[in-house]
């Protein structure tokens, strides 16, 4: 047990499941950090321990050793006390807060983790990249509860994931949010109790004291590089590579997901898991009879997203917002595949009039706006052909052959990063510009996706 | 004079200090003095006049006295009085109004509050009120929640399905070995 020496000890200042790949020797940081202007915790890196919070900790002895209470490594699942079949009031059951806490100080100490809920900043493309860190949330603490708080749009995304709990709406981008929201907002995240609260906002001062404010019990959030004050509301904080996650692709929750995966005593670093989607029956369902009605058969459409709108529910992201095609390149496209049906999904009912005239009968337009629409398409096609819009990512989860046009190389590598694996053809454009993507080369990769053989 | 109101009321006994010094025995006919000049200032001037006549007219509306002044304004002068009346409402009176004003207001509100059914309104039962005395209500979420949770489910089944036909076929295919063995 314990192989590693510098794991022997467990602080009771600053429990160890905070800082777990540091072993500092006893420093003298509070001497310098918190009262010189020069030593800025911010300017030296994210993961060094953030002395704002206890400037006498001093960092783990070595010298103390504990007895491990927990030597099998990860946290079980909740204990729960037995149903008593036999009470004549039947089974009791209080609600959340008012039940007789279970936990004791050694999970505390381990920092198991029961409740967890994650603040989502963006819309349905940040937060279907979020799939993977909560999957991996649910991997490394066995028997937590994921709760997510997002806006309205990201909320709808929840419906292709099975690890969430509950999904409420509050959007943490609003700078000037109703009082009355946000006090509720508060009462819900105190009244659940949550041991983990992540958030994917660059937080500034208002946003680490609303996280603050929810008396969590670790506290974690992206901060911005220049704002010193709001890392004293956080236990852990991020200093992001640029302000906008987004830009980082597929990978934008890196640094969430090395501190979550982290390796903690006999435990060892987390995986992270693949982005998966999962589509219910009824979902399936009701989107197959919205296809057939369209005169699409299962398994015989190419599902085409990315038509040039001003809804807001073209599923962009918001690290590249020149994703949209207009309607006649698509068109143009559209003309080329012979295989199968073309199925040009629309963010809003305008957009259809236009295409009827550019496109005509060649392909069924159809109205999507939920992600658990779209995903649940793409399941039943043939294939995708897509910007770089949400419908790549869930191309990609389910397997499906997918084109995908792109601005740029470099924007193409950030957010489709194991293309060639994944059955992806990626074609960018070389300008940086959309608009100026090579259409030829979308045709021929379009036919190629046409003959790929469908066991649907 | 035209207006009878108009006659000074300082002329109820009951008022003048003279009648300060009564006695306990005389209270009584003071007190019943006091209501009468209430009620009516013309009953003063008949007792005044003697007592001849017993006969006492009640007014079957009480003249309630109120003051009202109408004044006639010339420049550089003294304001001239052109009209002046007075109606002065009694204790009891002013506690009758507003008992009055205040229960019409209970009234009112229990009768227009009661109009409208509070669990009948739009918003109460489109977030999902039922009628019970519970104002929060979930049930969009808890729909959700159970839908997820069933998705869960049916993952999970999928799961354990593909794990059971894989674990079948290398059984068969266990079994086509021991036959080819023997």
């Amino acid at each position: 047990m314990a192989s590693l020496p510098h794991l022997h000890s467990l602080s009771f200042h600053s429990p160890s499941y905070l800082h777990p790949t540091k072993s500092k020797s006893p420093s003298y940081q509070f001497l310098t950090m918190p009262s010189s202007p020069s030593a800025s915790p911010f300017t030296v890196s994210a993961k060094e321990k953030n002395p704002w919070l206890d400037p006498f900790d001093p960092g783990e002895d070595p010298g103390m050793e504990i007895n491990d209470p927990f030597p099998e490594g990860k946290q079980q699942e909740d204990p729960r006390l037995p149903d008593n079949p036999t009470n004549p009031y039947g089974f009791l059951k209080f609600p959340q807060g008012f039940n007789v806490e279970l936990a004791d100080l050694a999970s505390k100490l381990r920092g198991d983790v029961r409740r967890c809920c994650c603040l989502m900043s963006g819309g349905v493309y940040e937060n279907l990249l979020y799939f993977p860190v909560i999957q991996l949330i649910k991997n490394r603490y066995p028997g937590v509860e994921i709760d997510i708080i997002a806006s309205a749009r990201g909320k709808q995304t929840y419906e292709i994931n099975k690890n969430v709990r509950w999904a409420n709406v509050y959007d943490i981008d609003d700078k000037f949010p109703v009082p009355a929201e946000y006090t509720d907002m508060i009462g819900v995240l105190k009244n659940n109790y949550y041991d983990l609260v992540l958030s994917t906002k660059v937080a500034g001062f208002a946003h680490a004291a609303f996280m603050f404010m929810s008396s969590a019990r670790d506290k974690v959030s992206y901060v911005y590089p220049d704002v010193n004050i709001s890392g004293l509301f956080l236990t852990e904080y991020f200093i992001p590579p640029n302000l906008n996650l987004s830009e980082s692709g597929y990978h934008m929750y890196d640094q969430m997901i090395e501190w979550l995966g982290r390796p903690v005593k006999n435990i060892p670093k987390e995986p992270v898991p693949p982005l998966k989607v999962s589509i219910s029956k009824k979902l399936r369902a009701h989107v197959a009879e919205k296809y057939t009605e369209a005169g699409a058969q299962k398994g015989k459409y190419v599902v085409i997203h990315g038509i040039q709108s001003d809804s807001v529910a073209s599923m962009q992201s918001r690290g590249d917002t020149d994703s949209l095609l207009p309607i006649e390149l698509w068109a143009e496209i559209v003309k080329e595949i012979s295989d199968a049906k073309p199925v040009i999904v629309i963010p809003h009912e305008k957009e259809r009039e236009e295409l009827e005239e550019t496109v005509g009968d060649a392909a069924a337009i159809l109205f999507m706006t939920t992600p658990g629409k779209l995903a649940a398409l793409i399941e039943d096609s043939a294939g995708v052909i897509c910007t770089n819009t949400a419908a790549v990512q869930l191309a990609l989860a389910r397997d499906k052959p997918c084109v995908a046009l792109f601005s740029s190389e470099e924007k193409a590598k950030l957010f489709v990063p194991d293309a060639e694996v994944k059955n992806c053809t990626v074609i960018a454009s070389k300008t940086g510009k959309l608009i100026d993507i090579d259409v030829e080369a979308a045709k021929a990769a379009v036919k190629c996706l046409g003959k790929t053989p469908v066991f649907a | 004079m035209a207006l009878p109101v108009l006659k000074p009321h300082a002329l109820c006994s009951a008022f003048q200090p003279s009648n300060s010094k009564i006695n306990h025995n005389q209270l009584p006919r003071a007190l019943g003095h006091l209501g009468q000049c209430r009620w009516s200032s013309h009953s003063l001037n008949l007792e005044k006049r003697g007592r001849r006549s017993l006969a006492r007219h009640l007014n079957a509306l009480p003249d309630f006295p109120l003051m009202a002044i109408m004044v006639q304004h010339v420049e550089g002068t003294r304001d001239w009085i052109v009209h002046k009346s007075i109606w002065h409402l009694s204790d009891a009176s002013i506690k009758n109004v507003y008992i009055f004003y205040f229960m019409f207001t209970v009234w009112g509100c229990c009768f227009f509050a009661s109009m409208e059914d509070p669990y009948d309104r739009d918003d109460y039962r489109s977030q999902g009120g039922d009628g019970t005395a519970h104002w929060w209500y979930d049930k969009q979420e808890d729909i959700e929640q159970a839908n997820r949770a069933e998705l869960y489910r049916e993952e999970l089944i999928e799961e354990i399905e593909q794990k059971v036909g894989a674990l079948r076929e290398i059984e068969e295919a266990i079994g086509k070995e021991e036959q080819l063995v023997k």
